[in-house]
């Protein structure tokens, strides 16, 4: 035998007329207290008036049963105790047959009109209550929630409010659509006591299709299935176990049902659309890479072939000079292509959450001779000034790709900006982290970067576009910069040339020996 | 010797031009951006022009453009792989052939020598009045519509004799279908480009140009009519 909570809905019926026939007998014991002392001074028609009383609070607190105990009662009192010959029923003067009569006309038709009154108020509330609670279930589908929330906020609302054993949300298996016979159905979401696992294979396997379409399943007593359905179609089913439902219960689910089918169904397609965004976002990504990465490896390319084929064509009519230049060409753009690759590598393991970082403390100056070894025959020695504070905090990062970052950034700077101008190097604490972060920033006498452009330079652009000026290497550098949580941008507040900040982590403080 | 304008934006690959073309005996001017073309081909007149597609500052469409405004000097277009749509835009635009990057210098040679001898034809018959095309062994009368390739005369209908002259006339040039349609079908035409395979088809059968030797097929974007490097080479026959 299992607990069988009553709805709340009709919890409280009988406890409220027992209530009210107490309280019917309680207000005759008072009222007959109160009276029989003074039975020698008061007129018959005294008691006839009081003896309302106690079937009215009977009425009042427990309804019309309690009303007719009341009324009966004080008839019976009224007749034993105040109408003589007293403590007999017999009623001997006709005027007294009068009196009793007419109390128990009042004492009926008063407990009819206020039980009628009681009636009607506990509809009210009852309706009232209702629609609360309808409005509360389907608020709880309004909100901005995901599929698999929404699927546990429907089981955890229907749960709240019909109080069955378990409350189960049965779902086609392979989502989307509707339910059709033979279709894989799972549990997708359940509240209450946990299922059994012959429940969930009940609920599972076969069947659900017929008995999606009717509110009870007469295979299994005391269980309420209810379709959800979007049109004429069912999409799923809820399903309560051990549950008893009146009438308007019964409605008010149904009601909730259709929304919450319509909920789900509408919570699906926005996954469905989000899931394909991102698809579409990735598919973005990869041509925009692989675009931008063909032609910035061909770039290198293109200058060591013509270099080699030079040698082998024309190699006897060069002079030493022009071909020790060209040997250095061509050892220089491989090192590029190497970098490019080892950099397209991590970016890309990055992107695929395969690339762990190693952060490490890091000096900010040896980070910048990590970047400008490097670089080295790429910038000449005395192109990059270096400044930062001799107090500045060290850096955690992995100190590998901080390097690219700065190599690459260097790198474009110097590609951009005159032969015999200064490439600046800064390093301090970001303004306002507290020296969490540290900022480091590349500023350059080039050309600038307009102000259209200071977004664009970081992304991956196919060089079809016509820019094309800064490649693959400052998009890199962003992925690697957010990698570490920092930022990288274009200063907006420079008159000449241009400026390129990126943030990092510091290493938090040693604390001072005590 | 030749006198060749480079543009590119990567100066190793200008170095490493600069350096090779040198030792082939031209001499060469570099210029790093598009604005800097288009003054360099009016102040140094060089003989040809090698330009990057892919320029920082004008687009390699627009300096071929800016540059046919004034000037005949042949322009060979450094592109990249993939860029096709982009090779038929700017040989519309008036620059004579194109070479796909990464490139050997055997190839570049190959295209320089080509764009250098029909400009030089192209310049000896520059008067406005000139009759006759002479395009190695191939010769075009444009008063008779006659034509003969290695003195023997051709049969040719009056379509098939305009698409040859169109091409003599822009021999060494990588004219696009595009470009054909308009000129020899007429100016409602320009997508159709199964014209110009049927009739380019024909012509090669006509000048015993099978393996299209002399009239060049460009893949995906048109033909070229090129007279070959030695008057009569050995055909390389078996294919």
């Amino acid at each position: 035998m299992t607990l069988v909570q009553p709805s709340r809905l009709t919890m409280g019926r009988y406890q409220h007329s027992i209530l009210g026939v107490l309280a019917a007998l309680a207000g005759l014991g008072i009222v007959l207290a109160i009276l029989l002392p003074l039975r020698p001074h008061v007129s018959i028609v005294i008691p006839a008036l009081l003896f309302v009383l106690p079937a009215l609070a009977g009425v009042v607190v427990g309804g019309s049963i309690a009303g007719v105990v009341g009324a009966l009662g004080g008839f019976l009192f009224y007749d034993y105790f105040f109408l003589p010959p007293y403590n007999t029923l017999t009623v001997r003067s006709p005027q007294n047959w009068v009196a009793l009569f007419v109390y128990l006309v009042v004492v009926l038709v008063v407990a009819q009109v206020v039980a009628q009154l009681r009636r009607a108020r506990e509809e009210a509330l009852r309706r009232t209550e209702e629609t609360r609670r309808l409005y509360e279930l389907s608020q709880a589908l309004i909100g901005d929630l995901n599929l698999a929330q929404l699927q546990t906020h429907i089981v955890d609302t229907v749960q709240g409010v019909f109080a069955p054993r378990w409350t189960a949300l049965v779902l086609p298996a392979g989502g989307r659509g509707a339910l059709a016979p033979g279709e894989v159905l799972q549990v997708a979401a359940s509240a209450g006591l946990p299922l059994a696992e012959a429940d969930i294979a009940g609920l599972t396997t076969g069947g659900g299709h017929a008995r999606s379409l009717g509110l009870t399943d007469g295979s299994e007593p005391r269980r309420v299935s209810v379709a959800l359905a979007v049109g004429d179609h069912p999409v799923g089913l809820l399903v309560l176990q051990d549950v008893e439902l009146v009438g308007r219960e019964r409605s008010l689910l149904g009601t909730f049902a259709n929304q919450a089918a319509l909920a789900l169904d509408r919570a699906e397609l926005s996954e469905q659309a989000l899931r394909s965004r991102l698809l579409e976002e990735i598919d973005r990504w990869r041509s925009a890479l692989m675009g931008a990465a063909s032609h910035d490896l061909r770039t290198p390319l293109a200058s060591i072939k013509t270099a080699v084929s030079s040698l082998r064509q024309v190699g006897t009519q060069l002079g030493p000079a022009d071909r020790s230049e060209l040997l250095e060409l061509i050892e220089l753009q491989s090192d590029r292509l190497a970098r490019l690759v080892t950099n397209l590598l991590d970016m890309t393991r990055i992107e695929a959450g395969a690339l762990e970082l190693r952060p490490i403390a890091v000096a900010f100056d040896e980070l910048v001779h990590e970047a400008l070894t490097s670089l080295e025959g790429i910038i000449g020695p005395g192109r990059v000034v270096v400044e930062g504070p001799t107090d500045l905090p060290l850096l955690h990062i992995d100190h590998v790709l901080i390097g690219q970052v700065l190599a690459n950034v260097l790198e474009n700077a110097d590609r951009l900006s005159p032969d015999d101008s200064v490439i600046r190097v800064t390093g301090r604490v970001a303004p306002g982290s507290g020296s969490t972060q540290i900022e480091i920033a590349v500023s350059d006498d080039g050309p600038g970067i307009g102000r259209e452009e200071r977004e664009r330079v970081f992304e991956m652009f196919s060089q079809n576009g016509g820019g094309g000026r800064a490649g693959l290497g400052l998009a890199i550098a962003k992925a690697f910069v957010e990698a570490h949580g920092g930022l990288i941008w274009i200063d907006p507040d420079i008159a000449r040339g241009a400026r390129v900040i990126f943030t990092v982590p510091a290493e938090a403080p040693v604390p001072a020996p005590v | 010797m030749t006198k060749v304008l480079v543009v590119d934006d990567d100066p190793s690959l200008l170095k490493a031009l600069r350096i090779g073309l040198t030792a082939r005996g031209d001499e060469v001017v570099l210029a790093h951006t598009g604005a800097e073309a288009v003054t360099q081909v009016a102040l140094a007149t060089p003989d040809l022009v090698i330009l990057d597609l892919g320029l920082p500052d004008v687009d390699g469409i627009e300096v071929t453009r800016r540059i046919r405004e004034f000037s005949e000097v042949p322009i060979l277009v450094l592109s990249a792989y993939g860029d096709e749509r982009r090779k038929v835009e700017v040989l519309d635009a008036g620059a004579d052939d194109f070479v796909t990057k990464p490139f050997g210098m055997a190839e570049l040679e190959a295209r320089l020598r080509v764009a250098l001898r029909h400009r030089t034809a192209r310049h000896g018959d520059s008067d406005e009045a000139a009759q006759t095309l002479q395009v190695g062994d191939l010769q075009v009368d444009l008063v008779h519509h006659m034509a003969t390739y290695n003195g023997a005369q051709l049969q040719l209908t009056a379509r098939e004799f305009e698409l040859l002259a169109y091409l003599a006339r822009h021999a060494g040039k990588v004219c696009t279908h595009h470009m054909i349609l308009k000129d020899v079908w007429g100016p409602g035409y320009g997508v159709e480009s199964n014209y110009v395979r049927v009739y380019t088809h024909r012509l090669r059968k006509k000048l015993g140009d099978d393996d299209g030797h002399l009239l060049k097929t460009v893949p995906g974007i048109g033909y070229q009519l090129v007279a070959e490097d030695h008057p009569s080479p050995p055909t390389y026959t078996g294919g």
